[in-house]
């Protein structure tokens, strides 16, 4: 008997029988929205077209078009009316100039073509931060980004200059009748000349003040070395006369106080007796701390413990220091004390009571001038907290009658403190100097369009005795003006601001070597202000209204401080059971340049994120709160999200990175992201660390475990080297006393038993070698010990090489187009020795390899195309679009490339990037600004091919440099010169880690570090042969 | 007549024009006073005398088209060998036309002879004449030499069409002799196309004939997509290159001076031309036309000889001739300088050109095909010293070194 069983096709059919059969009788129950693309209807049914003669228009305007497609497009080619004498057209030109955004200072060169600044590169004449920083080299494009102020505003309308101009004047004179204060807010200026303007302007009005403020402050610092030297000024470090330095919490070679150490610091770490010894005790993993020889962690309100107690250990009188890490403070002292005056102890907090101590550990060790030159000072930061404050008290209770805002975005950087924004409600006339929209503007009646750096004329004293000029490169593309410019037309001077400058510069006699130079010795530093009175800086524009009239030059010259009473004051520290630190990372700072995608889409040298910040936490504090990170299946990187609490602000959803190395009881959060008003690149990337944020640099932390998860843009997810050569590691003792080569030494190259007996993958391989030996052949070499991961050299590839940003979501699937990145590697606690100690062995070991060390050590290792000479990339290549140069280069003809990936897929190195789609030209990938408006596009280097859609790049080692540098020497008549051709990532490198050059030339630098000892190859087992060889990295552990 | 043929293929019959003008205006007639050689007067104005004077206007210096007329000979020739001479020794007529001239210095001739000067005088006298009827003879000439190869063809034609009528009939009066029925040659043809087309061998071989041109053809069609050899665009002035070039040779580099120093070979700007043209107002083909339009670029007052203040200046809009693909880096020092090739090898019999056109393919090929054959400047360039001795041991002493072997082949040299 035939069951009528009724079979249900799923729950709804049981549920909701009437849907079921509904889809049943009609598949696509929803109207097909055929309207939308055949428009109207009551049209379409009207209309005479029938569907032969749809057909019939398309084929002829498709043949129409292809017909017309044959046609070649009439190209016009205008010269100039009158050629500038100094330009050939595709010959580039470089002026010296200065950066400086108000945080970041830098003495460059700026590569311009036929007028437009392309690039920009380190000034090796400079005195004083010479090398620029990933930001630095990136600032070029701001340049020419889009949403530039064109021109002034008026309440947020477009205005023209002489309706500003009339509209503040009157109500800068309605201020100063009504008796109130009239206030310049800036950053911290730098400029001599600019101070003596603001001045005289100031003069002009009763009751004028200058209030500096900076955007990550060290005024505390500032206060603590006032109270100690009678200075209000930071000192010089010598990083290159130090053999032993501890920091506590600064990150030198990251961001800190504005001196660019990383030259002087790499100087000294080139391996041998010579070599300086780096104990790092801080929270978060700094980039110094990852460089350190010794790293320690501590949370960091016991920071001030561990100065105290490294001070009573020197042999001082203090309160306190309890600290449970009173051991490797033992250790840093006793080193400290071999050292001497060469030891060098630095602190990375604003507070000033930590900073007083420091002052009195380098007192105790008598390095005042060697590692610490408290005579020469350096101006990169001069803000004042106290000051700031005391502005929006006044603000607040109706005192001041004018406020003009230049090169500071107070909104963004003070965001938790809702006093500012109440306070400038209150303000009658309120003006801001910007290049951009930002989140200040929007709270300013006037808003004066500035110029970029790149327009304007100006002089920066960074540190006595150096001076440098600023000079325009390019005429202003928007109705712009820059501050002094607005400043001089409203004094009603004549002239510019150019001709004043000229006037008054330090360099006016020799005006015209000093803007050849860029930069200019004056050879005291009254000479450079320009001014005879002593104190000149303090008096004007210093916090505090104490003249000094006597020019400390050593620690001692300042009040007595009362180490005692600040020792126990500090030492009563009271840290939370979680405590957060706040640091500027690599990539975006304070967040001047957050419309910059270069910027955004550089990975953290640290956590290989771009595009974000996050809250670093320990793993050991992620399991207790319960926070996790996870991969995807195809490697995507997601975390927790996490409530955070700080000072009584709460801010949900912080995406939680779990960091190695983070101390436990810790957590960091970078500043400078979570922008409102930046743009359309940098809006909304982040969360905006400033609003948690009270001036103090850390504080305690109130966390929870929010809900969801966040995807991050990671470009690594290997922690560590599993247990491979890598990155080649040796500690001093090893590499001063053991052999390299030979079996077991500490570089030993890789045989293989074979049955002629062990070779080498040299000596195995299946290739006819080309010839190497006639004419020249490419080498780079990169020292593992000098690079400390910067990541200037990736912006420095970017900007040479027209290499596309793709934005997070691309990111996040791995289809960055870095041509060159920067492998971070954590050292793990497992190791085969210990594995034999523990008995595991097998996948178990390989598991724990994985782990990174709860305390690791890093490594840092710039990868690019490796340029082998046998290539795995070229022999499968079905087209032969890369292919070898006897100059031992692997070339890339992208016109020939038909995209099958399969060189990608054979490269051992992972160097190959694809273009998945069109970034040029694209809407959909907006933020690729270099490339997606005729603005951008002037920032191309017109001798890079801007890649299309479907083929595949890399490095191509800077070939058009190369070709150039030859071609120099050809029009010459002479020999190439080492060092003639240096490739993007060499030049933007100050510690030097990067060489490049000729090895048939055998006077050569990379010729002669080739025949190092520490030389070694990528996966030279692979037999690759590259032309790219490694310097082993050296720990001085000691 | 010369700046109407913008047909490309025609492009180098000016040339042949231009050289029959020449020699046809040295049989001029003569003058009556002045018997000196014309052509050669010419030659000598245009270089000592065309910067200040022209014949038939004001300059720097006076119109000296009817100078014969308002000077003695004598006076003239010491004028113009040394002026200051003469005006220094008293002489009246020379202080005048000075002060007119509000002082400007006309410079001394010492090097120009009696009889140079005379030549110059007599053209002054010829040269303002207008042309006889030169360029008439000229275009007769280039009809005759066009109208030769057709006139041959079409009797040729002619003569086998003769000829098959003439077969024809031979073949129908032998055909009446034998008795048979005689037919027309269209029958003729009619019978022998319907019998081949009945032979399916014929048919096969015909449609593989037809197949194989069909495709030859589209082949090159396809092929030649891109290349824009011959192009030769209407130009905004319609400069001479053979005019500057060719007959004033100026060098190449003089105008486009980058293209011995940098990666493009500059089109001059209007500066460059003005460092001639404020004092050359009137040109060879088209007299003040084409001149005027650098004038309105830079803003030349040619009635005072001086630049107008604030003159809001126009660029010129060129059309590009050489047009590269982006994918292709190609820089002109590196041939010109470094490789020392002649402007002539890429870009064909330019002192030749009225108008400038494509004068090579400038395809992939091409360039290749050229490095494989053109030898480095190995002996003369210090560059090479160090690898022309590797050279020498890897290729052999007296091997010739082409750019291929130093690596001029490979892809990265000139796409990245």
């Amino acid at each position: 008997m035939a069951e009528t069983k009724k079979y249900w096709k799923g729950i709804e059919e049981l549920t909701k029988p009437e849907s079921v059969k509904g889809l049943a009788e009609n598949e696509f129950n929803t109207e097909i929205s055929t309207e939308e693309f055949l428009g109207n209807k009551e049209n379409l049914e009207g209309s005479q077209t029938s569907r032969r003669d749809f057909l019939k228009y398309m084929g002829f305007s498709t043949a129409a078009a292809t017909l017309a497609a044959c046609e070649a497009p009439v190209v016009e080619s205008i010269p100039y009316v009158v050629a500038p004498e100094e330009i050939i057209p595709g010959i580039p030109n470089y002026y010296a100039t200065s950066y400086f955004d108000g945080h970041d200072y830098a003495s460059i060169l700026v590569k311009t073509r036929e007028g437009r600044p392309i690039k920009v590169e380190n000034n090796k004449m400079a005195g004083i931060n010479g090398g620029a920083n990933a930001r630095v080299h990136a600032s070029v494009l701001d340049l020419y980004d889009s949403t530039r102020l064109n021109n002034p505003l008026i309440n947020g309308e477009e205005a023209n200059w002489s309706d500003v101009d009339a509209g503040i004047s009157r109500d800068l004179n309605a201020a100063v009748a009504s008796g109130k204060q009239v206030v310049m807010l800036t950053s911290t200026v730098m400029s001599p000349t600019t101070k003596k303007l603001v001045k005289e302007w100031g003069a002009q009005t009763n009751g004028f003040k200058h209030v500096m403020y900076d955007a990550f402050s060290y005024s505390g610092k500032l206060d603590a070395i006032a109270a100690a030297t009678g200075k209000r000024a930071l000192p010089t470090y010598k990083f290159q006369n130090a053999d032993v330095i501890v920091s506590f919490g600064a990150d030198f070679l990251g961001d800190w106080i504005g001196q660019n150490v990383s030259a002087d610091y790499a100087s000294r770490r080139k391996p041998g007796k010579n070599m300086s010894h780096h104990i790092q005790f801080e929270s978060n993993m700094s980039l110094t701390g990852s460089n350190a020889d010794l790293r320690h962690k501590i949370k960091p309100s016991e920071l001030g413990n561990a100065l105290i107690a490294l001070y009573k250990e020197l042999g001082g009188n203090a309160n306190g220091g309890e600290t449970n890490l009173s051991a490797q403070v033992k250790d840093a002292a006793e080193k400290l004390r071999k050292a001497g005056s060469n030891g060098l102890v630095v602190s990375g907090t604003n507070d000033a009571d930590v900073e007083a101590i420091t002052i009195a550990v380098n007192k105790l060790l008598g390095n005042g001038g060697t590692t610490v030159d408290y005579s020469n000072r350096t101006y990169f930061r001069q803000g004042n907290d106290a000051a700031m404050m005391q502005l929006i008290e006044d603000m607040n209770a109706g005192r001041v009658g004018a406020l003009f805002i230049d090169n500071l975005n107070p909104a963004y950087l003070m965001a938790g403190n809702s006093k500012l924004t109440e306070g400038l409600k209150k303000v009658a006339l309120t003006v801001t100097f910007a290049e951009k929209e930002n989140e200040t503007t929007a709270l300013c009646k006037y808003v004066c369009a500035r110029h970029n750096y790149l327009e304007s004329w100006g002089d920066f004293m960074p540190a006595d005795g150096v001076y440098s000029l600023q000079q325009p490169l390019i005429r202003p593309l928007f109705n712009t003006r820059q501050t002094e410019d607005c400043l001089v037309k409203w004094m009603g001077k004549n002239g510019t601001y150019y001709d004043y400058l000229k006037a008054n510069s330090a360099a006016t006699a020799n005006w015209k070597k000093a803007l050849h130079d860029g930069v200019y010795k004056a050879s005291t530093a009254a000479a450079v202000v320009g001014d005879d009175e002593p104190g000149f800086f303090e008096r004007i524009f210093g916090g505090d209204d104490t003249d000094s009239t006597e020019q400390s030059e050593t620690v001692s010259g300042g009040a007595a401080v009362d180490i005692a009473s600040i020792s126990s004051r500090l030492s009563k520290t009271k840290g939370g059971a979680y405590e957060i630190q706040f640091y500027e990372n690599t990539a975006m700072g304070a967040g001047i340049l957050a419309n910059n995608p270069w910027l955004q889409e550089l990975p953290d040298p640290i956590t290989r994120v771009s595009w974000d910040n996050y809250l670093t936490i320990s793993a050991a504090d992620a399991v207790e709160l319960g926070m996790e990170n996870t991969n995807e299946s195809n490697g995507a990187l997601n975390g927790s999200y996490a409530t955070v609490t700080v000072n009584g602000k709460t801010m949900e959803n912080v995406p939680v990175f779990v960091q190695p190395g983070q101390a436990k009881g810790s957590m960091g959060l970078a500043v400078g992201y979570g922008r409102s008003a930046a743009g359309k690149v940098g809006n909304d990337v982040g969360v905006n660390a400033f609003l948690l944020m009270d001036g103090s640099h850390s504080a305690e932390v109130k966390i929870e475990k929010g809900t969801g998860t966040h995807g991050f843009a990671c470009t690594q997810l290997a922690h560590t080297m599993m247990g491979r050569k890598i990155v080649n590691e040796v500690t001093l003792d090893t590499f001063l006393n053991q052999p390299a080569r030979g079996e077991g030494g500490w570089n030993e190259v890789t045989e293989f038993e074979t049955f002629k007996g062990p070779l080498t993958s040299d000596e195995t391989n299946l290739w006819d070698d080309f010839d190497h030996q006639t004419g020249h052949m490419w080498n780079m070499s990169i020292d593992l010990n000098l690079c400390n991961g910067c990541g200037a050299c990736v912006i420095a590839c970017h900007a040479e090489n027209n290499v596309p940003v793709v934005g997070k979501e691309e990111v996040r699937k791995h289809r960055d187009m870095h041509w060159l990145r920067i492998d971070r590697y954590y050292s793990s606690d497992m190791t085969e020795e210990v594995a034999e100690e523990q008995g595991i062995s097998g996948i178990d070991m390989y598991a724990a390899m994985e782990k990174p060390s709860s305390s690791p050590e890093v490594a840092f290792q710039p990868v690019m195309c490796q340029h082998c000479n046998h290539a795995p990339c070229e022999t499968v290549c079905p087209v032969a679009a890369t292919t070898h140069s006897a100059e031992g280069l692997n070339h890339m003809a992208y016109n020939r490339c038909i995209g099958t990936r399969y060189c990608a897929n054979n490269c051992p190195y992972k160097v190959r990037r694809f273009n998945w789609f069109q970034y040029e030209g694209n809407s959909k990938f907006e933020n690729n600004l270099a490339m997606n408006d005729d603005l951008g596009r002037m920032v191309l280097n017109p001798d890079v091919t801007v890649r299309a859609r479907g083929v595949m790049e890399k490095c191509s080692m800077c070939i058009q440099r190369i070709q150039l540098g030859k071609l120099t020497a050809k029009k010459e008549g002479r020999l190439l010169k080492d060092g003639d051709i240096q490739t993007a990532c060499q030049s933007a490198c100050d510690t030097g880690a990067i060489v490049f050059g000729d090895v048939n030339n055998k006077e050569s630098e990379v010729f002669k570090l080739k025949q190092n000892e520490r030389m070694y190859h990528l996966l030279e087992e692979v037999g690759t042969q590259p032309s790219v060889f490694y310097q082993t990295k050296v720990r001085n552990r000691a | 007549m010369v700046s109407t043929m913008k047909n490309r293929f025609t492009a180098r019959v000016p040339h042949c024009i231009l050289t029959i003008i020449l020699v046809l205006s040295s049989f001029g007639s003569f003058a009556q006073d002045y018997s000196g050689d014309a052509a050669n007067g010419k030659s000598l104005f245009n270089s000592n005398c065309a910067s200040c004077h022209a014949l038939n206007k004001k300059m720097i210096g006076p119109a000296l088209g009817d100078v014969t007329e308002r000077r003695s000979k004598e006076w003239l020739v010491k004028w113009i060998i040394n002026n200051q001479e003469l005006r220094a020794s008293g002489d009246a007529e020379a202080k005048a036309i000075f002060e007119e001239y509000n002082g400007s210095v006309m410079p001394a001739f010492p090097n120009l002879s009696e009889t140079d000067v005379e030549d110059i005088l007599t053209y002054t006298i010829e040269g303002g004449k207008p042309d006889d009827g030169g360029g008439e003879t000229v275009s007769v000439a280039v009809e005759e030499k066009e109208a030769d190869n057709t006139v041959l063809l079409l009797v040729l034609a002619a003569v086998l069409a003769l000829l098959i009528m003439l077969l024809v009939r031979v073949k129908n009066v032998l055909k009446t002799v034998k008795g048979d029925p005689t037919s027309t040659l269209a029958e003729d043809a009619n019978v022998i196309t319907r019998t081949a087309l009945k032979n399916p061998k014929i048919v096969t071989l015909l449609t593989i004939f037809i197949a194989v041109i069909f495709f030859q053809q589209l082949y090159l069609a396809l092929m030649a997509v891109g290349i824009q050899q011959e192009y030769q665009p209407e130009q905004p002035i319609a400069f001479s290159h053979k005019i500057h070039a060719g007959e004033n040779a100026i060098d190449c580099n003089y105008c486009h001076y980058g293209a011995r120093k940098g990666k493009h070979s500059n089109i001059p700007s209007a500066g460059v031309c003005m460092n001639c043209h404020m004092y050359i107002q009137e040109g060879t083909n088209t007299g003040t036309e084409e001149i005027s339009k650098i004038y309105a670029a830079v803003g030349w007052d040619k009635e005072n000889s001086k630049y107008i203040e604030g003159y809001e200046q126009k660029p010129i809009k060129w059309v590009r001739i050489h047009n590269l693909p982006d994918l292709a880096y190609f820089n002109h020092s590196q041939h010109v300088t470094a490789g020392q090739i002649a402007c002539q090898t890429c870009h064909g019999p330019i002192q030749e050109m009225e108008e400038v056109y494509q004068y090579s393919p400038l395809t992939m090929g091409w360039c290749i095909n050229c490095h494989r054959e053109t030898q480095v400047q190995v002996e003369s360039n210090d560059y090479y010293s160090k690898m022309h001795e590797e050279l020498k041991e890897k290729y052999g002493d007296d091997a010739e070194i082409t750019v291929e072997m130093i690596g001029g082949l490979e892809c990265g040299k000139c796409h990245y």
